[in-house]
């Protein structure tokens, strides 16, 4: 939208040099001026903010508001009156030149086109032996991820590189494929993190671990689809630190993204599947993919003077509830438990519970930051229930958890003992991993 | 000298994870604009993204007024939300540079329970059906997230409430 009124842009000193950088400054029709403030100012004292208004633009060096004023009235350069398509970035051949292993396993930390985990060396040969793991052709495309500077395609070749660079073998290429129409994974400046489910027969098939240790490092297939997440989320997301990825503790999650399978055979009569609750039949093979910040893991084994959902309601207590969005996952133990001695018949009852229960009070609720930045906005435009919420003292308490369909319940591990976790983690649909065969 | 030879072989042949060339293309509103339009040309008449339901005016605004269980989403961008925007409506910008996941914790706040209207002032729903495709992959229901037929221009010549800076006092109303 073109409104001819000069403008400018404020960033922190974080990231203004990103938005200095070549794509991004190219990437809006017209390079745009920027002055820069300190970091961070979100939830800073007034006072913080205040002084970094009084004080000087981390660019210029300039006082901040005489750097804003020359901004907004300086003529224009001829650089600056470029419109229309930017000029092109240079491109990168698809085939490196010749190199000793210790130099290319250099570049390829030096890119960060790795998870600095010793990664598999794509060659020509293994990309392409990993490549008859599809009937697909190399150039199709996956997705296309929109990323600073452009829309980048990824195809299923690159998606094969990645499989080739985690150590996954041609017959986990059809799970990674589907596994990349969702990528990438979440990059925000808290810690986001991801959760990836193995639904349906391929479980067995490709043997992963459904059962005892199924989050724990002892399992090949969920380790390396995990880890194809995490690098084809970095190489086709250009995903560099501190460049592009700004997350200020990340998160140890983002090396695997929880890849396990659900213990399908292991659930109560009358508890569905997760991809069956989506809606697709028991027999196809689904991706499923959730993306939050929290996991709490229970503590010792359940106690009946406390009933185990109680304690997982305790918990989540503690989530922001944004979007309702949860993801309780229990060991077939708990499963058993919640349905023969505290009857809930199907996982949507016990979702509805959890609707019905959870409790935060109002202050605790709008005291969070992603709270701040979704729901505000919509209190302000008048829709409910956010509105009224707006409205209620700082000790009212709220149901925050308003759609129960946003809760989702996975059942996983080897009945050891009955452990769960709760997570916030919002469960996108799932993805048929037949289609990529 | 092993590893002289295995790494000579390795890097004749080594394909890069991000091989540029191909991939990366500048983005531009025009672009954007093209790959909208060739999405569109399937069919003429059922315009882009056919799979999206749609939802007349006349239909929707019987049913707002009715049960009042309807949530309209303006998927223009916030100044033009503020000049005007059919009344109650919140905004959730739709920028076809950017993932639609970007969106996600906007459009996952929505309530499940209630029909959501998603609407652009565009002729062909072109940036309003995409949000309804995200709703989709959030686990909303089918039925219960559509498209408005013809947009805020249908919505205008209806002469159905709207509110906003640039709005009349008449047509704030409606009829």
């Amino acid at each position: 939208m073109q409104c001819k009124i000069p403008a400018i842009g404020i960033a922190s000193s974080n990231i203004v040099h990103y938005a200095t950088g070549y794509n991004f400054k190219y990437n809006n029709g017209m390079p745009i001026r920027y002055v820069s403030v300190p970091f961070p100012f979100t939830g800073q004292p007034r006072a913080v903010d205040v002084a970094y208004v009084s004080g000087k633009d981390m660019l210029t060096g300039q006082p901040l508001m005489s750097a804003v004023v020359n901004a907004l009235t300086r003529p224009l350069t001829d650089e600056e009156k470029i419109s229309g398509a930017p000029p092109q970035e240079a491109v990168e051949p698809r085939l490196l030149p010749p190199d000793w292993e210790e130099n290319l396993r250099q570049l390829f930390d030096d890119r960060e086109w790795s998870d600095f985990n010793s990664i598999i060396l794509p060659t020509e040969k293994r990309v392409t032996a990993m490549l008859k793991g599809t009937s697909h052709k190399p150039d199709e495309v996956v997705k296309t991820i929109n990323i600073t500077g452009g829309a980048r395609q990824l195809t299923v070749e690159k998606v094969a590189i990645n499989a080739v660079m985690a150590g996954a073998s041609p017959e986990h290429l059809p799970v990674i494929l589907a596994l990349a129409t969702q990528a990438p994974f979440g990059n925000s400046t808290s810690s986001m993190a991801n959760m990836v489910v193995i639904s349906g027969p391929i479980r067995n098939r490709l043997k992963f671990n459904c059962g005892t240790n199924a989050m724990g490092p002892y399992n090949r297939s969920n380790a390396v689809v995990g880890r194809t997440f995490t690098l084809i989320s970095k190489t086709a997301g250009d995903l560099r630190n501190n460049v592009n990825a700004w997350e200020t503790l990340g998160s140890n999650l983002q090396y695997n993204n929880m890849c396990y399978g659900e213990n399908e055979e292991a659930l109560p009569h009358g508890w569905d599947p997760l991809h069956v609750e989506m809606g697709f039949k028991p027999n196809d093979n689904v991706v499923t993919v959730g993306m939050g910040w929290s996991s709490i893991a229970s503590v010792g084994a359940s106690q009946s003077i406390y009933p185990t959902h109680f304690l997982m309601r305790d918990y989540m207590g503690s989530f922001c509830a944004s979007g309702s969005a949860a993801c309780i996952v229990m060991d077939p133990t708990v499963a058993e438990l919640l349905k023969d001695v505290h009857g809930f018949k199907t996982k949507a009852q016990l979702s509805e519970w959890f609707s019905q229960n959870v409790t935060k009070t109002a202050a605790s609720y709008w005291g969070n930051g992603v709270i701040q930045s979704t729901a505000v906005p919509f209190a302000l435009q008048g829709l409910e229930p956010y509105a009224s919420w707006r409205k209620l003292p700082d000790d009212a308490l709220i149901k925050p958890f308003t759609n129960p369909k946003a809760i989702h319940v996975v059942v996983a591990g080897g009945k050891v003992q009955t452990m769960w976790f709760v997570t916030d983690f919002a469960i996108r649909r799932g993805v048929l991993i037949d289609d990529w065969a | 000298m092993k590893s002289q030879l295995f790494a000579g072989l390795l890097g004749t042949l080594l394909v890069m994870p991000v091989a540029l060339s191909s991939s990366v293309s500048p983005t531009d509103p025009q672009q954007a604009a093209s790959a909208k339009t060739a999405q569109g040309a399937a069919t003429k008449d059922a315009g882009p993204f056919p799979q999206v339901p749609r939802i007349t005016a006349e239909e929707v605004e019987r049913l707002a007024k009715e049960k009042g269980n309807v949530v309209f989403v303006d998927t223009d961008d916030p100044v033009s939300y503020e000049a005007e925007h059919i009344k109650g409506a919140v905004n959730i910008a739709y920028d076809p540079t950017v993932d639609a996941r970007e969106q996600d914790q906007l459009l996952s706040a929505l309530p499940g329970d209630k029909l959501i209207v998603f609407y652009c002032n565009c002729s062909h729903e072109e940036d309003s059906a995409p949000m309804v495709l995200e709703m989709w992959e959030l686990g909303y229901d089918h039925d219960k997230v559509k498209a408005l037929k013809g947009g805020l221009t249908r919505w205008e010549q209806l002469n159905y409430p709207l509110v906003g800076t640039d709005v009349s006092a008449t047509h704030e109303k409606g009829n």
